[in-house]
């Protein structure tokens, strides 16, 4: 099986004319990542570097898309909904995909066996790369190159198999990695270690576990980074390991989204097509203490509008993390490799894009199941917030549902602490009018809510980041239901505002009016 | 070269390839409208309807476009339409400062005195007033200049409220009290049993249109700062039936009397909110005794509610453009070191962004007091300020500094809770608490919110070289960056302001 990895994303962005080749040499110290800062800020195209001094070329932008405030031919998240459908036939694929089917196709979580691997991994070894031969981007001057978009492939023994997770991380010399994981994976493994340790090993659910080259459960254990892997597994990485809960069935996950060529290496499933893998071993402390293991329980002082290397990716907030360090043993790339990579902390860089549909379908997915109904029409965290902001369209059930949403979502989610409820007949691709709504339709002293101050901070946002805690805010910009329904004022739309007939004349004479500019 | 009129405007617009003539019969009654909606969703020509009975129509001229509200509004100034936000701010700013006085013409020689019935000849059903969404209380005039005298002195008004035709000879006003000419009429001229001379000025020159809807001082001459935003003195002539003066290049002039004690029906109406506003409520009548025009007059109307979203209209463009930076050079002048205000891009009237520095304890707070007891009382509901490096008309970075730096438990500031005076045009009130026979302020009151959006931390350090040559090098390979370079282009300093933030 192939074809649905990176590369084929990249084709059809590039058919789409959705992809800009930036032939100028660009130095990946600090200098592609000012690039492609730019360009997700303005709501450019996705960029492939095609001159960078080191081995791989980078793509920015694979996973982003515009700010949904401006007009745009395309969708915030197109590009992923292209990247989760690169398997299919560009002509059953639409040029703009539907919101709604984003959330439905992750929030149904469904899982397929990912078991049968089909062949040999892309990549191949090269004893001649290291870490600073890749050439991985800074984000800026004379600091680490950085791992954005990639996933650590793990082995947890026989009772949970190969899982795949989400990682940050920045290169320490030639062989060595600083790797920001979320927590509950770091103990997870601790215990599959400690497991392994005493004498857990063997083979569970059909899956053979071992260290390199297939041997027994090592100590500390063998692990595989990806870069340059496609859409499905990264979004299964952390559909697997942020929010409230972890399930570690992540390639089965991504097997569930679209197909995933998977293969093995040294008994762990890998995405096969994956651009560069990076083999090696984690430990969770380095020796001698140097490098301690943290937490990222509280937002991290080094945020990500701030200029420090240490600029967090978007999914760190919807989580606790841990630092370990990986080892690396050896390095294998495709021919001519091409890795993802996120400019963090920008303005709509992919890992916020990739973060915000992904804890939106799971939101989704929790509240329409809370209470028996299912009224939520759709849940947005727009980029454009940065995560700080919720917005919800959903039928009122009953005076005071929208305190009872609300608090539901902020009870599901740590990332924001202000969420915007619209009615359920609103456009999610219409986010201009739903904070319009926000702003009109709210009666601005009682339709915007304020809790007593004793809620935790809220992890995406940038104040209180020393544990206090404080209010949260939500907004029913929705009809109060208990008004009459003649209270209720239509929308001033194309649709709403002329009868059938004169639409009728308007579209049929149109081209005539010659008002369009070509 | 200075725009001395509509049809000069629109003959600017044509050359820039902005406008389309449009041949074919089109019908007032919803049909123009709908074009025109149509036309501003898709950001397209503005069309100049050339085929409507005894007069013709054009749909939303002033509407800009989505990432330049104010590109249009700079072409009826001879200025450079492709300026960025900060240019084009500080160039009107700059005319503001320098009014120049009117001039008079005899009507011989004023274009507006073309035609001329008064009396019993007088028919406003004669003109091809739109009828613009389906559901409005009827058909109107909704981009013109209402010119209205102040009894006690020499002060005269230019304002904009839009006018529902009744018949032949009457239409009812909007006059919302709390604006300037609604409350000289109803707190002089009503209370003294009085009529109030009127004059609506139909397609006005462009300075005078942008005139009439910033919040000139009181007593200041609206003329005066009409000829400072032109660059040259506003032509005034006469009205045939009472002593007011109107610019004499309009297209039309709707002369009368706006009496006292006298109400008629107005609205509903898909308003700017984007919503149909209801309920029908009463409103001042307008007796009209006189009708001058040009020849096959133009009359320009705004389909009300397109500009709300990603589209632009006249008003929401006009708010961007005109009011913004008279709002603006306001602050300033008052003393506070703003650096930028600006209508939120997507909301034309409610919600304002106001770029500035918090230089002490205290300011955002004295600078929301100041405005909300002022020029925004009834329509604002909410400013929200950003750090002065933020670009306040990139919904974008407001919305980001709106989620990641206004924090719920520090940074909301509700002013008096159900306390402050609303037009009764919103939506989130029922129709008993807008009421239907007040003078126009609504019967509840409500409350107004300033968001303290601005960091508290350091600004990112972004190197200035290193964004120049990002930008070159994607401008390289193909990659269109007008979003930033329309808001902002060269950002040179700007003078600092004197006298402090204190009034």
């Amino acid at each position: 099986m192939s074809g649905f990895g990176l590369r084929s994303h990249l084709d059809r962005l590039r058919e789409r004319g959705d992809l800009v080749a930036i032939d100028d040499r660009v130095h990946w110290d600090e200098e592609a990542a000012a690039i492609a800062t730019v360009a997700a800020r303005e709501g450019a195209p996705a960029l492939a570097f095609e001159q960078t001094p080191g081995h791989v070329r980078f793509v920015a932008g694979a996973f982003g898309g515009p700010d949904q405030l401006a007009a745009h031919d395309r969708e915030p998240w197109d590009r992923i909904g292209d990247a989760l459908t690169a398997g299919e036939d560009l002509a059953t694929v639409p040029p703009t995909h539907e919101y709604g089917d984003l959330l439905e196709l992750l929030a149904g979580e469904r899982t397929e066996p990912a078991t049968a691997a089909d062949g040999e991994p892309a990549a191949t070894p090269d004893p001649t790369l290291d870490l600073h031969t890749l050439g991985l981007p800074t984000l800026s001057a004379n600091t680490r190159p950085i791992v954005s978009l990639g996933i650590l492939a793990v082995d947890l023994g026989p009772e949970y198999g190969t899982t795949w997770v989400p990682v940050r991380g920045g290169v320490r010399g030639s062989s060595r990695l600083r790797l920001v994981v979320p927590r509950a994976f770091r103990e997870r493994l601790a215990a599959a270690t400690e497991d392994a340790g005493s004498g857990g090993g063997g083979v569970k659910n059909g899956r053979e576990r071992g260290g390199i080259d297939g041997g027994p459960p090592t100590d500390p254990p063998a692990v595989s980074l990806l870069l340059g892997v496609s859409a499905p597994a990264l979004v299964a990485a952390l559909q697997g390991w942020i929010g409230d809960r972890v399930r570690t069935d992540v390639p089965e996950l991504a097997a569930g989204i679209a197909p995933t060529a998977t293969a093995r290496v040294d008994g762990r499933l890998v995405p096969r097509d994956a651009e560069v893998r990076i083999d090696g071993t984690l430990r969770m402390e380095a020796p001698g203490g140097r490098e301690p293991t943290v937490t990222g329980s509280t937002p991290d002082p080094a945020s990500t509008t701030t200029t420090t290397e240490e600029r967090r990716a978007a999914w760190e907030a919807a989580c606790e993390t841990a630092t370990v360090v990986l080892g690396v043993d050896r390095i294998a790339t495709r021919e001519d490799p091409v890795v993802a990579v996120s400019p963090l902390g920008a303005p709509l860089s992919d890992d916020t894009q990739l973060v915000s549909l992904v804890e939106a379908a799971r939101l989704y997915r929790r509240v329409n199941g809370y209470w028996g109904v299912s009224p939520v029409r759709w849940v947005r965290l727009p980029p454009e917030g940065g995560l700080g902001m919720c917005l919800v369209a959903s039928e009122i059930l009953y005076a005071g549902f929208e305190w009872q949403l609300a608090n539901t979502l902020f009870s599901f989610s740590r990332l924001f602490d202000k969420v915007l409820i619209v009615d359920e007949g609103s456009d999610p691709t219409d986010l201009a009018k739903a904070l319009d709504d926000m702003w009109v339709k709210a009666h601005p002293a009682n339709d915007w809510a304020f809790s007593e101050p004793h809620a935790p901070s809220a992890t995406a946002t940038r104040y209180r980041r020393d544990g206090e805690t404080g209010s949260r805010l939500h907004i029913a910009a929705t009809w109060d239901p208990r008004w009459d329904e003649e209270y209720i004022a239509p929308r001033v739309t194309f649709e709403q505002s002329f009868p059938e007939n004169v639409r009728e004349s308007v579209a049929e004479r149109w081209d005539e009016f010659d008002l369009e500019r070509e | 070269m200075t725009i001395d009129s509509l049809r000069e405007y629109l003959a600017v617009l044509e050359a820039h390839d902005d406008l389309s003539r449009i041949d074919e019969a089109v019908s007032w009654n919803l049909e123009a409208s709908a074009i025109t909606m149509l036309a501003n969703e898709r950001d397209a020509r503005i069309p100049l309807f050339e085929r409507t009975e005894a007069a013709r129509l054009v749909g939303d001229p002033y509407r800009g476009s989505g990432s330049r509200p104010w590109n249009r509004i700079a072409l009826g100034l001879d200025l450079p339409r492709d300026l960025s936000r900060y240019e084009f701010y500080e160039a009107v700013i700059d005319r503001l400062q320098d009014p120049i006085p009117p001039t008079s013409v005899e009507a011989a020689d004023a274009p507006v005195k073309e035609r001329t019935v008064t009396g019993a000849d007088v028919d406003l059903l004669r003109f091809p007033w739109p009828y613009i969404h389906a559901g409005d209380g009827g058909r109107y005039s909704n981009l013109h200049t209402l010119v209205a005298p102040d009894p006690d002195s020499e002060w005269v008004d230019w304002s904009y409220h839009r006018a529902m035709v009744h018949d032949g000879g009457t239409a009812s006003v909007l006059l919302l009290a709390g604006e300037q000419t609604p409350n000289l009429y109803y707190y002089k001229y009503e209370r003294r049993g009085e009529p109030m001379p009127v004059a609506i000025v139909v397609g006005a020159e462009p300075a005078v249109e942008y005139t009439s809807v910033m919040w000139i001082p009181t007593d200041r001459s609206e003329a005066e700062f009409a000829g400072g935003l032109k660059g040259e003195p506003i032509e005034l002539v006469e009205c045939e039936t009472n002593d007011l003066r109107v610019p004499a290049n309009a297209e039309l002039v709707i002369e009368g009397e706006i009496l006292p004690d006298a109400r008629r029906d107005e609205g509903p109406f898909g308003d700017y909110f984007g919503y149909m506003h209801g309920p029908r409520r009463s409103m001042p009548v307008l007796e009209v005794s006189a009708i001058t025009h040009r020849e096959d007059p133009i009359i320009p109307f705004c389909v009300e509610g397109s500009g709300v979203g990603y589209a632009e209209n006249s008003t929401s463009s006009m708010e961007a453009g005109c009011v913004g930076p008279d709002a603006t050079l306001g602050l300033r002048t008052a003393g506070f070191d703003v650096e930028c205000c600006v209508p939120w891009t997507s909301t034309p009237r409610t919600v304002y962004v106001i770029a500035t520095d918090r230089s002490e304890p205290g300011y955002l707070h004295e600078l929301a007091n100041f405005i909300f007891t002022t020029w925004g009382m009834l329509h604002v509901d909410f400013f929200v300020f950003v750090d002065a490096d933020v670009e306040p008309t990139d919904s974008r970075a407001v919305v980001e500094a709106l989620a990641l730096h206004a924090d719920p438990d520090a940074d909301f500031h509700q002013f008096g809770v159900e306390t402050m005076p609303k037009v009764p045009l919103n939506i989130y009130q029922t129709p008993s608490e807008k009421g239907d026979i007040q003078t126009g302020t609504s019967k509840a009151k409500t409350a107004k919110t300033y968001i303290d959006a601005t960091r508290s931390e350091p600004a990112p350090d972004r190197s200035p070289e290193l964004e120049r040559r990002a930008r070159e090098t994607l401008r390289a390979a193909g990659v269109e960056l007008d979003v930033e370079d329309a808001l902002l282009g060269g950002r040179p300093p700007r003078e600092e302001p004197t006298g402090g933030w204190r009034r």
